[in-house]
């Protein structure tokens, strides 16, 4: 047995171990699979270049595990999809856009087709022009607003919009609009930096033009040209230099974005279609232009008669004085607008309304306020700002305002201070105008302005300023100078009046008009000026005549006062006429004495003439020459002549004027009056002062 | 005018948007609409004489359905942090997602609003909870939508937090 065995193993042996490694290929799953990884690809290609018959047999399970595992993990999926599908949405987005676009313009080009007569309802009903309506449905584009938004914050920056009252809360719309920009990012899962660049709403085109810390959005009505989207991108680069520091440092205080308003302001760009013009079209419009024209004759008589009230009312709102009407608007279903201009003291217009027949709870009154100048306005709003008072007659004519009849006087002073503020009033005239005074308010002005010294009562009637009692002199010459200046004064009685005076103060007065010589006293008593003392001549020439003049002074009484002129005076002259200057028998040559004394005689005479200059008074000097009785009458003359020559031709030479002098000869004969003097005591020259000098010459 | 960012966070159905509508429109409505995404709402404020606009966005709510999405809390300047104390779990998860709006946004000031305090008989957050939050620093207020009661202090200490100068 053992021997078959090992003969089996000779034979067989090598077979044997394949049949257990066959055996053990197709036994051990394992690497049966193992096989078959390596040949299924090839069997896979093969089988696809054949016939795809493989396809078809695998699609069931295909099918069946993609949804199993599209169940069991959905996000293996979604996170496999989402690269392609963001591009995919947008296109189609872009796609539907396009086409939204296409059919607007369409529409846009049959301006007086059906969509006209569209456009037309379309302006009835929403109350705005059919212009408007043409304009904005014919618009290629219009920037409408535009938001500068903080990129880190979402917070709004800045914003501007073409119509300022259609904006709605800025920093809401901000915030949505980062939301938006968020959540398409996030759910394309494109990078940090990506932009939902543009999206539609509505009407309405919303564009974004990104910064580093801040972007833009437009919103844009129509379909905008490419270049605006430039304009956008400049706009935010320059903003971004210009505010580049408080972009990157913001805090949530925007406004330091203020003074980039002119740039966004900038964007808010807008372009209009031409009016397009073809045949057909024409064709179209006039058929329509003739449809609306009958439309509108069979509405017009209806309109006619409503409409003539309207322009009743409207001419009653112009002819009455302060309102002008600037436009106005006469709706039939809407309420009807007037707007214009109103004086504040214009009447009220809703009874007008109610007067041209209609309802004025169907009006809507837009006034704005002004002066209004005519007339009638000016007059009411010169009366409500100065109550005419009864009496006073107001005309009013090309802005001048006359005031005649009576009137109080504080009235027309505050006519003449304000008169010409009120507006529409440019001069003030008073004609044949009384004034009225009242007495109470005029000395009330007159003791303020003079404040009444004891014992003094003032009292006013017609005009006069009646004065009583005992007023010192200051007092009453105040009064005197000023008050007539109080308006309402216009005489001034004393009847009743004393006035006092203050000895010192009369005398401080005639001081400051004459000055007061040190050598001389003065003192005023019961009226009486009394000095004493030496003076001047020329003083007491000037106070005598004029003292009286002085209030308080009557009279002047001089006591032993000493006019130091005349003093002068006199005394030279009796030194003059005193002196005797005596000469040697029969000769006319002076004696010893007599020298002596014509020596003394120049300066004498000198003071005598500047003495008599000061008195006012003129004198002339007679030189009178005499002889003894011894020798003939004849001889005496001619001798008695020569000495009194002698005499003259002395002074002269010592410089005296010739002319005061007058040289007489006397002879022996004698002086009348003078007393019979010893022999040798005729034998002289003395000499006469008189006034005037003898006009006769030497 | 100062203007300051201010997200609302909580789980579903703890009354983000009715905070948000009793604060800004003194309103509130028992019908629960969830917020789907976000929802931007403002409110001028004067907190200690400064006005401040808070530009307030009420997230959608945290759950199953929607993910927190972090990219709309950028730039928040503070949040509030909203629980339903008649739902303990409310509260856990909101922690939770505290961690993670932390890691997003940095120490910004906030407020935790224990909310629905007017339903006194459901209420399920004990006060050992709240006054070991308060010991880490937290600030919260009791605060009902329905009534009113606490809502404007959430939102005026909040600002308050929000303006006291930096350290
Ligand atoms: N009684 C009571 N009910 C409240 C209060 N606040 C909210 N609710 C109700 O709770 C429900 C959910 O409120 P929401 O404000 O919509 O909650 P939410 O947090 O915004 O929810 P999501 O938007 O889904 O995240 C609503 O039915 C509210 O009426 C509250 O203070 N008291
Ligand atoms: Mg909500």
């Amino acid at each position: 047995m053992e021997d078959f065995e090992e003969l089996r193993r000779l034979l067989l042996g090598r077979e044997q171990e394949q049949i257990r490694d066959l055996n053990s290929r197709i036994e051990d799953k394992e690497r049966r699979v193992r096989d078959v990884s390596v040949v299924l690809p090839h069997a896979v290609k093969l089988s696809l270049e054949r016939n795809g018959e493989l396809d078809r047999a695998l699609q069931p399970s295909v099918e069946n595990s993609l949804r199993i595992a599209i169940q069991k993990k959905p996000e293996i999926f979604v996170e496999a999809f989402h690269p392609i599908i963001g591009p995919i949405v947008r296109r189609s987005i872009a796609e539907s856009l396009r086409g939204l676009l296409q059919s607007l313009n369409q529409t846009l080009e049959n301006t007086f087709s059906w969509q006209g007569l569209k456009w037309r309802f379309e302006a009835l009903r929403t109350g705005k022009s059919f212009g408007e309506i043409v304009l904005l449905r014919s618009m290629v584009y219009r920037v409408e607003q535009i938001f500068l938004i903080h990129r880190e914050t979402s917070l709004s920056l800045l914003y501007v919009a073409r119509d300022p009252t259609a904006s709605k809360d800025s920093d809401m719309v901000a915030g949505m609009l980062s939301a938006i920009q968020d959540f398409a990012r996030d759910s394309f899962e494109a990078g940090a930096d990506a932009v939902l660049e543009e999206f539609r709403v509505g009407e309405l085109e919303v564009w974004i033009a990104p910064g580093r810390h801040a972007y833009l959005a437009a919103v844009i009505r129509g379909s905008a040209p490419r270049d605006l989207r430039l304009a956008l991108q400049e706009t935010i680069e320059s903003v971004h230099i210009l505010k580049g520091a408080e972009l990157a440092q913001f805090e949530g205080d925007s406004a330091v974005f203020e003074s980039v308003r002119p740039e966004l302001e900038a964007c808010l760009r807008a372009q209009y279609q031409p009016a397009a013009s073809s045949q057909s079209r024409q064709i179209k419009a006039w058929l329509a232009l003739a449809g609306t024209a009958t439309l509108l004759l069979s509405i017009a008589w209806m309109a006619w008669k409503s409409d003539g009230r309207w322009r009743d009312f409207l001419q009653r709102l112009n002819a009455e004085p302060g309102l002008a009407v600037t436009a106005n608007k006469h709706n039939w279903f809407l309420k009807s607008r007037v707007e214009g201009l109103r004086d504040p003291l214009a009447v009220d217009a809703a009874p007008l309304a109610v007067a041209a027949g209609l309802d004025p709870a169907r009006l809507i009154f837009q006034w704005k306020e002004y002066l209004a100048l005519d007339p009638v306005s000016v007059r009411r709003r010169f009366e409500k700002r100065f109550s005419v008072p009864a009496g006073s007659k107001v005309t009013l004519k090309n802005g001048v305002v006359e005031i005649a009849g009576t009137a109080p006087f504080e009235w027309i002073e505050q006519l003449r201070r304000e008169a010409l503020f009120v507006p529409g009033i440019s001069a003030l005239s008073e004609r044949d105008l009384t004034l009225l005074y009242d007495p109470a308010r005029v000395l009330e002005k007159f003791q303020a302005a003079f404040p009444l010294p004891a014992g003094v009562v003032a009292d006013f009637n017609s005009g006069s300023l009646a004065l009583s009692g005992r007023a010192p002199y200051e007092w009453v010459a105040a009064v005197r100078e000023g008050a007539k200046r109080i308006p309402g004064v216009t005489a001034i009685s004393e009847k009743e009046l004393e006035v006092v005076f203050d000895p010192a103060r009369v005398l401080s007065r005639f001081e400051a008009r004459f000055g007061l010589p040190e050598s001389v006293s003065a003192s005023v008593e019961e009226g009486i000026l009394i000095l004493s003392g030496e003076a001047s001549h020329a003083w007491l020439a000037r106070v005598r005549p004029a003292a009286t003049q002085i209030a308080g002074i009557s009279a002047i009484r001089e006591q032993s006062l000493v006019d130091l002129d005349e003093q002068t005076f006199r005394q030279s002259k009796s030194v003059i006429e005193t002196a005797l200057i005596y000469f040697l028998p029969n000769k006319e040559n002076f004696a010893t004495e007599g020298f002596v004394a014509l020596s003394r005689l120049p300066d004498e005479i000198r003071r005598l003439q500047t003495a008599a200059k000061r008195v006012g008074a003129t004198i002339g000097i007679e030189i009178r020459g005499s002889a003894d009785a011894v020798g003939s009458e004849a001889k005496n003359i001619d001798l008695s002549e020569r000495r009194a020559k002698a005499v003259f031709d002395f002074l002269v030479s010592c410089g005296l004027d010739a002319a005061m002098f007058k040289p007489l000869g006397l002879g022996a004969a004698l002086v009348p009056g003078e007393k019979a003097a010893p022999e040798q005591a005729n034998r002289r020259v003395a000499f006469r002062v008189v006034s005037p000098p003898s006009s006769v010459a030497p | 005018m100062i203007q300051k960012k201010i997200c609302m966070i909580g789980t579903s159905g703890v009354g983000k948007t009715s905070l948000v509508a009793r604060f800004v429109s003194s309103i509130f409505s028992d019908k629960y609409l969830t917020t789907v995404g976000v929802k931007i709402d403002k409110k001028v404020l004067t907190v200690d004489g400064t006005n401040v606009t808070l530009v307030l966005w009420d997230l959608a709510g945290d759950d199953d359905f929607q993910r927190l999405q972090l990219s709309y809390l950028r730039g928040t300047a503070g949040y509030i942090l909203v629980a339903d104390g008649t739902r303990q779990i409310t509260l856990d998860q909101l922690l939770d997602i505290q961690a993670r709006v932390m890691e997003a946004v940095g120490p910004v000031p906030f407020v935790l609003a224990l909310n629905k305090a007017d339903l006194q008989t459901q209420w399920e957050i004990g006060k050992e909870r709240i006054e070991q939050l308060t010991a880490q620093g937290w600030h919260i207020l009791l605060t009902s939508a329905k009534t009113g009661a606490g809502v404007e202090e959430a939102f005026s200490d909040l600002s308050r937090m929000l303006l006291a100068p930096k350290p």
